[in-house]
């Protein structure tokens, strides 16, 4: 479970977020959606501890992240944007490092890389390194980072840009798996076809605030229309920036 | 906490050691730089132990041919006009030269050349103590002709005793070569540096890897240790080199030896490792103080630049009371020291090691702050 509590982070002149309140309960996929420039990707580097809010708190399991970070981050896995892959590791390397830092020794990891590898369906690539690979690859890699060490909590930023339609079909069902075996799953995106394919509940921010939360079709109904790109676009009074 | 920082340090060096231009960098100065010394020794202990013969224009040779060949036995030579080799001096032996010689009088003889000419002065003055012992002799002998003894104008007789020993003589040379060595922990691990930090942060891998629970104490404790390794492996790799290099050279025909033997390179190794550390710690610190990459390999090279100069006064003696109490100096003059077979300045050595090591203890804990800002971590 991760919930934020009140965060209002100014970066630069821009005030990113402005009060911002939710929670992304386990046994969901949650979605962030949002504009460009919402204030996303602030609201999610603060639950990681890398950006400090200026006041409110961000909790993982009820953890502060600000005050334990290290706690907080054990129960966290992160599919980033950028991916930040190191190119001259094959995945193999990548992803039992990562298990690593989460505690795991060499041989569970290496355990535990292997069981990803092959759920990932990476195995053809998985003693390659890293240079060079497709962006699906990235993807995958990034993306077996995130959950080696089986954490509880799954965070997503902008997880399908750049994906083609079988990259993205095999992310989602990772998701929807992720999401049955009870793990909190929350994501960011400004695609709506993907937040209506996928999420349990939607969180729709603009300008570092909650604008309404709800699932899919909830949110119809909320503004009386019948898509969710049309309620979305009466919610943030604008059609700015969103990708259909 | 130690098991997360060997995992760190591991990647950090598998990271490197496949990284092309972190290894050919430490490569080619390590390999290079004793083969280029070496030549350089070559060349300077050749012109030093047997001057080339020179090439003049001598006229009028006919009026003075004890002259000619005794400047042609001390390697003074008269050269044809279109010779290549041929230096801008001219030695004119007047008219009247065996007239005067003869009759016991003063002989006139006139060097022409330019004196500001840099490349010429060597030459001139050559020529000029040539001529200058020439004229000794004959008179010398002229005395001795008229019955007197030719000491008796040469009231003082200056008698040189050298007191350096075959090794000492050496110092200066090998206080060169202990410079490159030193310089070696600086170069080694500078691209590793520069991309563990400024390029981690251009990969966009820094925020990923602070996402995980690792400090960031791990994550420059890590760092430190991978570029350390680096820096003394390339001091490894130059003092290798250098002991196989040097013994190429003909130093006997200084009448001193030079020898690279094992105590003095495992002595090396351990006066290195504080400065590795602080080497590291200083460049990992500039590089992340740039915003790119490039920027941080320009920040790095004026870096570079303090302990180049540091050394270089070592090298040279300038301030020597002063130098041996900071950090780099101190150690090279150590190490000079114990090449040379005098006694190690060990309070010295422990100052300016314990300056080196704080300097690095103050760099990691600046690093570890400047890892909690944003600022730093996403290049804001």
């Amino acid at each position: 479970m991760i919930s934020v509590n009140d965060l209002y982070k100014r970066i630069g002149d821009v005030q990113a977020l402005d009060g911002l309140s939710f929670t992304a309960e386990d046994g969901q996929i949650t979605g962030l959606l949002g504009p460009n420039g919402a204030g996303k990707t602030t609201c999610l580097r603060t639950v990681f501890g890398l950006l400090k809010p200026d006041s409110g708190s961000a909790e993982v399991e009820g953890i502060n992240v600000a005050v334990s970070p290290q706690e907080a981050k054990q129960q966290l896995g992160l599919f980033p944007d950028p991916f930040g892959l190191y190119e001259r590791l094959t995945p193999r390397e990548y992803i039992s490092f990562f298990a690593e830092l989460n505690g795991l020794n060499r041989k569970e990891a290496k355990a535990a890389a292997e069981k990803v590898i092959h759920d990932l369906r990476l195995d053809d690539i998985a003693d390659r390194r890293c240079k060079g690979f497709s962006q699906g690859q990235r993807m995958k890699t990034a993306l077996a980072q995130a959950i080696v060490h089986r954490p509880r909590n799954i965070i997503l930023d902008e997880p399908t840009r750049g994906l083609d339609v079988m990259s993205t079909r095999v992310l989602r069902g990772m998701l929807k798996d992720l999401r049955d075996q009870g793990h909190c799953v929350l994501f960011s995106s400004h695609v709506m076809q993907e937040v209506a394919a996928l999420c349990d509940q939607v969180i729709v921010m603009a300008n570092g605030k909650v604008v309404a939360t709800g699932s899919p079709a909830e949110l119809c109904a909320q503004t009386g229309h019948d898509s969710l790109e049309e309620a979305f676009i009466q919610l943030i009074g604008t059609d700015e920036g969103i990708a259909a | 906490m130690i098991n997360k920082i060997i995992t760190l340090a591991r990647k950090e060096l598998k990271d490197a050691a496949r990284d092309k231009r972190s290894v050919m960098a430490g490569l080619y100065y390590a390999i290079g730089t004793p083969l280029v010394m070496c030549g350089l020794f070559m060349v300077l202990i050749g012109q030093l132990t047997s001057p080339e013969d020179i090439k003049i224009t001598i006229n009028n040779q006919d009026y003075a041919p004890d002259l000619v060949r005794y400047l042609g036995n001390e390697g003074v030579l008269h050269g044809e006009a279109d010779d290549p080799d041929i230096k801008e001096i001219t030695l004119t032996i007047s008219e009247d030269y065996p007239a005067q010689m003869a009759k016991g009088q003063q002989a006139v003889v006139i060097l022409q050349a330019d004196k500001s000419n840099e490349k010429l002065q060597k030459s001139i003055r050559r020529l000029e103590q040539n001529l200058q012992s020439y004229s000794m002799e004959v008179g010398s002998l002229r005395l001795i002709a008229r019955g007197i003894d030719p000491r008796v104008v040469q009231p003082i007789k200056l008698k040189v005793e050298d007191q350096s020993t075959a090794t000492s003589r050496g110092g200066v040379i090998l206080g060169l070569a202990i410079f490159t060595m030193i310089y070696a922990v600086f170069i080694s691990g500078m691209n590793l540096a520069i991309d563990t930090s400024a390029g981690e942060r251009e990969r966009n891998s820094l925020a990923l890897l602070l996402s995980h629970p690792v400090s960031t104490r791990e994550l420059v404790i890590s760092k430190i240790i991978a570029v350390s390794v680096f820096a003394l492996l390339g001091l490894a790799l130059i003092l290798l080199v250098s002991k196989f290099a040097y013994t190429l050279v003909p130093w006997q025909e200084l009448g001193f030896s030079i020898n690279i033997s094992p105590e003095f390179m495992l002595a090396m190794l351990l006066v290195g490792i504080p400065v590795a550390l602080m080497a590291a710690s200083l460049q990992i610190f500039v590089s992340f103080m740039a915003k790119t990459f490039k920027e941080a390999q320009s920040y790095l090279t004026i870096v570079l630049i303090v302990p180049l100069g540091i050394s270089m006064m070592a090298t040279y003696e300038i301030a020597p009371d002063t130098l041996q109490w900071l950090p780099v100096s101190g150690q090279q003059q150590a190490m000079m020291a114990l090449v040379k077979g005098r006694e190690i300045p060990m309070l010295q050595l422990l100052v300016s090691s314990a300056t080196t090591l704080f300097i690095a203890l103050v760099m990691a804990l600046g690093l570890e702050r400047m890892l909690k800002s944003e600022k730093v971590v996403f290049g804001l």
